[in-house]
This record gives structure tokens, sequence and C-alpha cells, in this order.
């Protein structure tokens, strides 16, 4: 931090060296007492004011140390200065930027480099400013300054990269890549470039404006030269001829790249469809979230314009190239030389020669060489849906053929895994019987335990063979499962994973799974402790959450949900505001195109869908837990500007932008998407193994949908909602400040929101009103209202708070008889909790049960509706602090008091049905236990319970093969120590919700005690 | 089939498969993104025609002289591509940008003591054990510093062992 003339920030620096060590070391105090001794000697000195707002910020003091850097800034700017320097602005900028006020950074830079022109550090640093603010234009502005003051080639790239920016970011943007081109030509003339990322931003503008031959050219010549590796050269020039539609010299590049990168699968199909002349705009979106089909389809689906002979000499051209590649390579390890024979074979088929069995049988021969592997079968998944059943069938023996099942090989074992797979991606196990099924499941749990010997060798660490077999047999387990509904299918699911997991605890994937079964299963605590062993944090947060969140944020376990939400926004928020220091050092580092990437990842990141709903989840959640506590409430809102910051997040520019972030690959072929769960369906007898991969490909492709961008809109507005209902009615009942301003704009605000509320869920505010009177009355089916029941309840809650203090009559009354909007509120509630209660299934043994939505019901519009009566009460409670000194005495409004206190008691009612009916679902664990084991215990042929017997044997033989590492983990295995484990885990689901029910009893009890004293 | 190129930051939100592995840490963004802007050359990912992570590697360039080399810092596969080389591919990327386009002397990688599997590996692709780095893993396991030699280091004198162990404060770099 010390300049090398000894001086910092004009202090000498032996004086400054001692400060700075003890922050470094986090001894803050130490740090302040020698700052401010220093200080006492340098009172106006701005380098010590700086040194001492950064001390006091780490301390915690973010007020003080606002107010010293202001007096520093002050000094700064006053004209008795003496030294002014880059270590006493930089220190301020820290300062700043951690207080969130990167505007004072940047006008203290703006004022040196106006008071000191041409001083190329503070003009750098000025420079950053701006790039932490996002201004692109100031940016390339002061970009432009350093280049005409120094002339240096990377202040001119740093402004060709403002440019690009707002190309990227701004409205109109392309209007200035001329611009940079003529600047960059013009150096370029003067001082050629020197960068091989200064070319690529070149090429890279020429390509923006379909300057294709301007930017071989370029590429051709003596810049050329800067590319460092041959192979990124040649792309590139690949791609440039292929967009100028020169498509015979582009398709000579790709066979280049591909002689000496014969792997390389994205030049092979550049190269390809260079050949066919439709490679234009090939290079696909990384960007893309979600592919919804794999890119060799959409690659590929334009359809050529050649002739049919054209195609078919330029495609055995292709294919004798590609042979040409693949004898030349003797590693077995290059696949890609094979595959594309398959698809030579696949664009034959298409251009109209689909008799000859030339397809079928490039399969086989990729099966034959790499069918071991274990991404064989995902390798060719594209090729094998186009396969007629006759064919997989064929496919299928022939590789059974090619190995001996009854001896123990690596090899052997990775072809038996490759047929199951197969199997599985097309589908073809939901057209076989249930004792078929059975019988596959039953076979592979049996080759999993009989190849064990094949890695009793193996380091601990280390993925041992045939783990894939247990994640199949899980599979099918769960689908007789879907068929049967059979819940000894379920658990021999789960058993078969965590008998996996005893043997090797690492395997991601048997946990990812089990994530998933005990969440549906209503075992959440074990879901969440598998979880929490996959150690997913940073950037996985955003990609991996997904697997609990959903089913978290409806259950009674809110501390262990608020930690996930907290270490979700914190990984966020932190990364949004360390992101534009990381572009700054890509600058500096002169790593252009990351400096555009690094600025698109933010939009992303910031976008995200996930981000805004956690956001809201995370204020919900605080006031789901200090529901009962109006000052908690209220201290939870102010913190949070009242939920209208989220209000303004959830506007419709903002929600267009969305971004979906989240990485579907890993989640189970049952809930391909958070908002879906096949097995909460009925199973389809009819459905094909066609129409069901459909099913689950459109839900992928459908995951932008809307109803999960309105749930989340709807979520934003929750807390503003909350607030103004609380207000408003605190307000309303006070006689005496029935005409308070404040009073009128929250009655202009809560419609609006209302509006937009009832519109998230599809309705007018009309219809929406009609709903909730039609559901409250019995004139409308709850039932019909399902999905959205929760957000109905809430709206109904919401618009009773409104009702209370609007001027207009919110809920058309046609005589006094009809209810009002107390008594809406209160049969909906019960009804629809009823409702849930009706269900006289046992948890236990129900998958998939109503738990979640209970909780909801109870943790969200109850809760909101208490926190109305206890405002309404706090309210006419003239008590204690609130009481209004010598104000007139405030008469109580009797009738609504009333209607409260009905209110009051249809609520105690309703907890108390929730709890005698939690109550009754609680049993002794040993006879839970007993029901749960009895669905392992049919004693059929043909039922759940052999594959637990299997694993049981299995564990219990003593087989020295297996080597003493792997037999000594099978001794701790106990299948009734997972279904104890379930059990256990149901009850402290349904104990959670209980203590939730009693600490809201224990509030209306008070609340109905008060209500009564002041009624009588 | 696997096509190699530069790791771009939308590839975090696709390697899952790849960082859910035990093994495999999941740093903070500020490393991941300072490798991609100080030395993209040294950071990739494999992808899978299906446009799947099938594993990355990162590294970077350092050292003065004689010791300017090339480091691994993370090399890592989904399982689904294990068995296949890709590792091999990916660290010979590595090597070979380390030695035509940087003209380091070495290219060294740090791996902990206990991990036989990681340890046999480097071995086979040539690397041999510098020297040992005394509890350098959070202060309990010893790290191995393998080392393997590039072409400029004509006499391989980078890759003698070294005698006795270090302590991590003995480092060079970080």
């Amino acid at each position: 931090m010390a300049s090398k003339f000894g001086l910092a920030g004009g202090i000498p620096e032996r004086r400054v060296r001692p400060i700075w060590d003890a922050v470094d070391s986090r001894q803050y105090k130490a740090a302040l007492k020698l700052c401010t001794a220093l200080l006492a000697k340098h009172p106006t000195s701005p380098y010590v004011l700086a040194l001492k707002g950064l001390i006091l910020e780490r301390m915690g003091k973010p007020d003080e140390a606002l107010s010293v850097c202001l007096n520093a800034k002050e000094q700064l700017y006053s004209d008795n200065i003496f030294h002014f320097d880059d270590l006493t602005l930089s220190t301020l900028q820290i300062v700043f930027q951690r207080l969130e006020r990167l505007d004072l950074a940047t006008s203290c830079y703006e004022y040196a480099c106006t008071k000191y022109p041409n001083n190329l550090e503070l003009m750098m640093g000025l420079f950053n400013c701006y790039v932490r603010e996002y201004s692109y234009v100031k940016q390339q502005q002061t970009a432009i300054k350093m280049y005409k003051t120094v002339g240096e080639e990377r202040f001119l790239l740093w402004a060709i990269c403002s440019i690009q920016l707002q190309v990227h970011f701004s409205i109109g943007g392309e209007k200035l890549l001329p611009l940079a081109e003529a600047l960059l030509k013009k150096h370029i003339t003067s001082h050629s470039l020197h960068e091989p990322e200064a070319l690529a931003l070149y090429i890279s503008i020429l390509e923006q404006q379909s300057k294709y031959d301007a930017a071989l050219e370029v590429l051709s010549g003596d810049l050329g030269s800067l590319m460092g590796r041959e192979e990124d050269k040649l792309r590139l020039q690949g791609r440039l001829l292929a967009q100028a539609c020169k498509y015979t010299a582009a398709s000579e590049i790709y066979q280049k790249i591909l002689e000496s990168c014969p792997d390389d699968w994205e030049s092979f199909l550049h190269y390809l469809g260079c050949l066919l002349e439709h490679d234009v705009n090939l290079p696909k979106s990384r960007t893309s979230e979600h592919p919804s089909s794999l890119p060799v389809d959409s690659a590929l689906a334009l359809k050529t314009s050649l002739s049919d002979e054209l195609v078919e000499s330029r495609l055995a051209s292709a294919l004798s190239f590609v042979q040409k590649l693949q004898v030349n390579d003797t590693s077995d390890c290059v696949r890609g030389p094979h595959l594309a024979s398959i698809e030579i074979e696949r664009q034959r088929c298409r251009s109209g020669n689909p008799t000859d069995r030339k397809f079928i049988e490039a399969l086989i021969n990729y099966f034959h060489r790499f069918g071991h592997l274990s991404c064989a079968a995902s390798d060719v998944e594209i090729y094998l849906h186009m396969l007629s059943s006759d064919e997989t069938t064929e496919l299928l023996d022939t590789i059974s053929r090619s190995f001996d099942a009854s001896s123990l090989s690596v090899k052997g074992l990775g072809l038996a895994i490759t047929t199951f797979k197969v199997q599985e991606l097309l589908g073809t196990f939901f057209s076989k019987s249930t004792t078929e099924l059975q019988h596959i499941a039953k076979g592979m749990v049996e080759a999993f335990y009989k190849n064990l010997p094949l890695s009793r060798d193996l380091d601990p660490q280390e993925s041992m063979h045939g783990e894939e077999l247990l994640c199949m047999a899980s599979s099918i387990l769960v689908q007789l499962f879907w068929r049967t509904r059979n819940l000894g299918y379920l658990i021999e699911a789960i058993l078969v994973l965590e008998f996996g997991l005893t043997v090797r605890k690492y395997v991601w994937q048997y946990k990812v799974m089990l994530v998933h079964l005990y969440s549906y299963l209503g075992a959440l605590p074990l879901a969440h402790r598998w979880y929490v062993t996959l150690e997913v944090k940073n950037i996985l947060l955003e990609s991996a959450l997904h697997h609990i969140l959903p089913q978290m944020l409806n259950s009674p376990l809110l501390q262990q949900t608020a930690d996930l939400v907290k270490d979700y926004l914190k990984f966020m928020d932190d990364h949004l505001k360390e992101s534009a220091d990381l572009t700054c050092l890509a600058y500096r580092h002169r790593t252009y195109s990351k400096v555009i990437e690094f600025v698109q990842f933010k939009e992303r990141l910031q976008h995200s869908m996930q981000y805004l709903s956690v956001r809201s989840d995370s204020i919900i959640l605080s006031l789901k837990q200090k529901a009962e506590s109006l000052d908690e409430v209220e201290s939870i809102l102010e913190n949070v500007n009242h939920g209208a910051r989220l209000v303004e997040l959830s506007n419709e520019d903002n929600v267009k932008r969305f971004t979906f972030n989240e990485d579907l690959q890993a989640r189970p072929w049952w809930t391909p998407t958070t908002s879906v769960n096949f097995l909460s369906e009925p199973f389809d007898e009819g459905s094909t193994p066609a129409c069901f991969r459909a099913k689950a490909c459109e839900h992928k492709s459908t995951e932008k949908d809307d109803s999960k961008i309105k749930y989340a809109e709807r979520k934003a507005l929750l807390p503003r909602l909350v607030y103004l209902s609380m207000h408003g009615c605190a307000s309303s009942l006070r006689e005496t400040q029935l005409n308070g301003s404040g009073l009128d704009t929250d009655a202009t605000e809560m419609k609006p929101l209302l509006l937009k509320y009832a519109r998230s869920i599809g309705y007018s505010i009309d219809d929406a009103l009609s709903v909730i009177l039609g559901m409250s009355s019995g004139k409308k089916s709850v039932k019909d209202f399902t999905p959205d029941i929760v957000s109905w309840m809430s709206f109904a809650v919401f618009i009773n708070a409104w009702n209370l203090w609007s001027n207009e009559s919110v809920v058309p009354r046609a005589d006094e008889s009809s209810p009002s909007s107390w008594q809406i509120v209160d049969s909906l509630v019960k009804i629809c909790v009823e409702e849930q209660l009706i269900d006289a299934n046992r948890i236990l043994t129900s998958p998939g049960n109503n738990i979640p939505v209970l909780v909801q019901m109870i943790t969200e519009p109850i809760s909101w509706h208490l926190v109305v009566i206890q405002s309404c009460v706090r309210s006419m409670a003239p008590q204690g602090k609130k009481k209004k000194k010598g104000g007139p005495s405030e008469r109580p409004n009797v009738p609504r008091l009333q209607a409260i206190q009905r209110s009051v008691q249809c609520m105690i009612d309703t907890l108390r049905s929730v709890q005698s009916w939690l109550s009754d679902q609680m049993r002794p664990e040993e006879q839970a236990l007993d029901i749960l084991l009895s669905y392992l215990q049919g004693g059929n042929e043909d039922g759940p319970g052999q594959i637990s017997c299997i694993l049981e044997e299995n564990s219990a033989r003593h087989n020295p093969e297996l080597g003493e590492r792997i037999a000594q983990s099978l001794e701790t295995w106990s299948s009734a120590g997972v279904v104890r484990r379930i059990v256990g885990a149901e009850k402290e689901l349904l104990v959670e919700l209980k203590k939730i029910c009693d600490s809201k009893l224990k509030l209306l009890a008070s609340v109905s005690a008060s209500l009564s004293s002041a009624l009588h | 089939m696997t096509t190699i190129r530069r790791f771009c930051c939308d590839d975090l939100l696709r390697f899952s498969s790849v960082n859910l592995d035990h093994l495999t840490e999941t740093f903070n963004m500020s490393f991941y993104m300072t490798y991609m802007a100080r030395w993209p050359d040294y950071f990739h990912a494999a992808v899978s025609p299906g446009d799947r992570v099938m594993g990355y590697i990162m590294g970077k360039v350092e050292g003065q002289g004689e010791s300017w080399h090339g480091h691994v810092t993370a090399v890592s596969v989904a399982t689904e591509f294990r068995r296949q080389k890709l590792a091999k591919k990916l660290m010979n990327l590595l090597e070979e940008i380390s030695d035509k386009m940087d003209k380091a002397y070495f290219v060294d990688l740090f791996v902990r003591a206990s991990n036989m599997p990681a340890i046999r590996m480097y071995e086979k692709l040539g690397y041999v054990v510098y020297r040992r780095v005394l509890r350098y893993y959070s202060g309990e396991e010893d790290g191995l510093d393998m080392r393997k030699a590039l072409s400029q280091d004509v006499e391989k004198k980078s890759i003698i062992p070294l005698k006795r162990p270090i302590t991590p404060d003995e480092l060079e770099y970080d």
C-alpha cells in the first residue's frame, strides 16, 4: 500500500504501515487507535480520514464510516489540499463501494481527473469507477481520453470493449460498430495489434457487421499470426467462411481441423453442414439455458438446397473421410469419427435413402466399439429414437450377444448396463408388464452385487463398477409404484439407493434421487439431510438448489429453509457486488472477450427468476417465523422498505428478462421440473414410451412457462400486501385518524396490487371476488381451484383488510344478511382447511400427501389474517405507549369488534381441528414401523419385498471375494433401520407443524381475552 | 467426440454433474472468474455431442526465469465420461499451451498424498513427484508437488526430486 517514495497519501509510510498491518490482521480496535492518533497530527489529511473510514466500515459501523469518508471527500475538494493521489482515492473508493455508494467514489475520481487532467493513474481509477457502475458511454469516453494521452493499444481496446457493451446492452448500440472499426483500423495502420485478444475483438467487430471477407482477410494477413493455436485460427476461419457462404473452402478448413482433432464433434457438424451447404448461422448459442432438443437436431434440421445426387456424393466423400479418420486412430478413445458415421447415415436416410440398413449397422458398430462406456447410450440418444421397435430389438440382441453375462468383466458389465440404458432412454420399460419389470429390477440389483468383486481393489474414493445399476433399479421401482400405487415399491426404491450409499457413501446420483424420493414420501428431513451431504455451494446454489428448495418452502421446517435461503441470497448478493471488480480485472489483464462475457453473465444472474423468487421467499419466511409478534413483523418489513422494492422488481420489464439457470439434467424422470411430478398424476396405461418421453421433454422446454412466472410475481407482491393490510387496518380503526392522509395513499396503492395479484392467478378482480364469494358460500367447489387454493385464501385475507379501510365498497353486499368480508375469510379458511382434513388416509402410508398444502394454509393466509387481527386489536387497545396523550377517549367500534371476535373463534376452531388431526396421525414408532415393513412382506411372488430380501441376504452373506472394505460396509446394512428413519422423519414434520399451530393458538387465546374485555 | 473449448461463465451453470462429485471442489466465483480473466487459455471445458459439460481443466502460468511454469489447479471429469482418457486430453492441452505458447519450463500440480488413483494417473501422464509439501491440505494432509518437464527444460532440471519435504510457507507461489 505504500508508495515507493516513502510517502503514503502524503503521510510518512512508516506511520501508515502499522495501521494497515493491524487492518490486515483484523485487529480493528488497534488500527482505530493508531489511526486516531495519526489523525490528531494530520486532522485534515484525506488519506488518514479515508483509512479511518475503512476501519470503521470493517468494524461494522457503516454510518460513522460514511460520515468520516464524506469529511475526507470534503477535504479533497478544498483548495488547501497539498497532496492528491490515487492511494487516497482508491482507499476511499473501497469504503464507498462497501457502503454501496459507488456514486460518491465516482464523483471523487471525476473531481480529481478535472483537477489533474492527463494523470493516467487517476483516469484508470475513474475508468474502473464507470465499470463498477456499468456506465458504458462514460467508460468509452474515459478510455479514449487515456488512449489519446498515451497512445497505448490497451486503452483503445478498453474503448472498443465499452462500445461492444453498448452494442449488447443499449438500444441502437450497433450504430457504434463502424466507429469501433474505424478506430481500430486507424490504430492498426500506424501501430498494428499485438494481442491475440485484440485481434479476436477486431474480428468480432467485423463479424457483427457481416463483413466476413474483411475478417478473413485480417485473419490470413500478418495479424493472423497472433492466434496462439492453429486449431483456434482454423475454427475461426471455418466459421467466417461458412457465414460468407463459401462452403467449399469452409469444409476444407473443417476437414483440416478434424485431421488434427478427430474428436471435435462441433467441427464435424460444421463440416457436414458446409458440405451440404446449410451451415449458415450454425454456431449455436451457448446461452440457451435448457436446450429443448439436442443441438445436432436443430443444427442439421435445415434442408439443403442441393440435388439428391450431389447430396449423396458429398455424403459419400464425408463418409470416406471419417472412415480414414477411424482407421488412423488406434487409441479406442476417439469416438467422434464413429459417431460421425452414424450422423452421415442419418443424413442419408433423410435425403431419401431410408431403406438400406446402413444406419442401424453404423449404430451397431458404435456399440460394438464403445458399448462398454458409461456414456455410450447417451452419446447416441437422438439416433436411438429413430429406430423402429424391430430395429431396437435387433440392436439390443446384438449388444447382449456381444458379452458373456455369466463371467465377471468390467467390459461385460459396461455392455450389460448399456443395454439397460438404451431401454431406459427409449422408455421401453413403460410397455413392460409389472412382473417383467420386477424381474428386471431384481436382475439389476443382483448384477450390482455380483459384480462388486470387480471393485474390491479400487480406492474408496473412486466410483465403483456398476453403480448405475442401482439408479436404474430404483427408477424402475418408482415406476412400479406409479403404476400400482403399492407403497412397498416406493420404499424399495429408497432401500436400493440407501444400500448403494452404504457400500460407497459418495455417489451423488443416489443422493439426488433420494432427495426427491424422500420429499415425495413426506420424509423431508431425510431429503434435507442427503441434500446437505451434496455440499451444494457457491454457483451450484443457482443451478442445483431446485432439488430441495421448493419442497422446503412448503414445509414446517422454517429454520432449515431460512438457512438455505440465506446461503443462496448471500452468494448471489455478494457475487453481484463483486462482479464488476472482476470485469475490471479482465480489463487490466486485457482479456477483452471475458469483459463482455462477465457483464453478460452478471445480467443473466441478476435476472434469474430464482433470485427474485427467493428474495420474496426470504421475507415471507421471516414473516412466517415471526407472524405471532406484530412488532417483529413490523421490523422485518421496515428492513425491506416495506416490500416496495420487491414490487418494483416484479414489474413487467424485469419479468420479461427473467433467466432460468437451474440445471434440470440431474432431476429424476418423474419430476422433470420443479412444478411437475408425474407421481401425483394417475398412471396412464395407454401412454406409449414415446409419448411419455415427449411429455417429459415438453415440461423441460416449458420450464419458463407462465404459471411459474406468475407465481413468482405473486410472491413478490406478498410482503407489500401484508404491510399495507396491517398498516391500513391499524389506522382505519382509529376514528381519530380516519382523515389521515397516509391512509388514502395506502388505499390507492392497495387496489392496483390486488388487481395484479388477481391477474397473476388468471382473473380480473371482479371475477376473483366472485370466486372467493362463491367458495366461501359453498356455491363454488374448492376443488376446482385447488392448485392456487393458498393464493385464493391469501387474496381473501387481503380483500378483507382492504375492505376495512377503503372508501369504496370492495365486497358487493346485496343486503345486511350477505356475509361481511370477515365472514368470507372465516368461512373460506374453514372450508379449505377442512377439505384437507377429510382425507382419511394416513400420512404415513400416503406419499404425496397434503401436509405441504396444509402447512402453507396455516403459515401463509392464516398468518396474514392473524397479523390483520393483531393490528386491528392493537389499534383499538388504548393502553401502553400507543395511548395518545390527552386525546379524546377512543370508542370501540362494537360491530367490528364482534366480527373480529367471531373470526378469532373461527381460527381457533380451525387450528384445533388441525391439531387433533395431527395427533391422530402420530403413532407409536414401533407400530408405524410395523405398518411400513408390512408392505415389504407380501410374501407374494408378484409384489414388492423381493428386492429388499435380496439386499438383506447379500449383506448378511459372507463373501470373501468382496474384499474387506466392501464386506465391512455391507455389515452395517439394515432395511429396518432405513424404514425406522423414515417413520422418524415423517413424525418430525408433524411435530413441527403442531408446534406452529400451538403458537398460533396461544396468540389467539390472548387476543380473544383482550377482545372479550373490550366488549364487556 | 468431445469438443474442447475455452471455459465460459455459462458453463458454471451447467457443470453440476462434474462438481457434485465429492472430490471436486466448487470454488467461489472470484476464483473461477479470476482464472478466466487472467489465464483464459488455461481454462477449458470438454462438451459432449448433447452439449453437456463432460469435464474441465483450470490452470495458470506463473514464475520467473527457469521456474516459469504452467500449473494445473483443477482437472475434473463427470462420472459418466470417465475411463475414456478425457483428463489426459485436457492435461495434454494445458501442457501444449504451456510449452508452445508460453514457453514454460515445466507443468506442475498438487495432489493429496492419499489420492492414489490421481497420483497413478499423473504418473502415467509423465509426472514425477518433485517434492512433498507437509500438511499442505488444511494443515492436515501432505500434498505432493508433481512435475513434468517441457521442451524448454532440455536437461530436465526442473523435475529432479527434492531430497527433503518442505513446509507450505516455503512454497514460491500460492
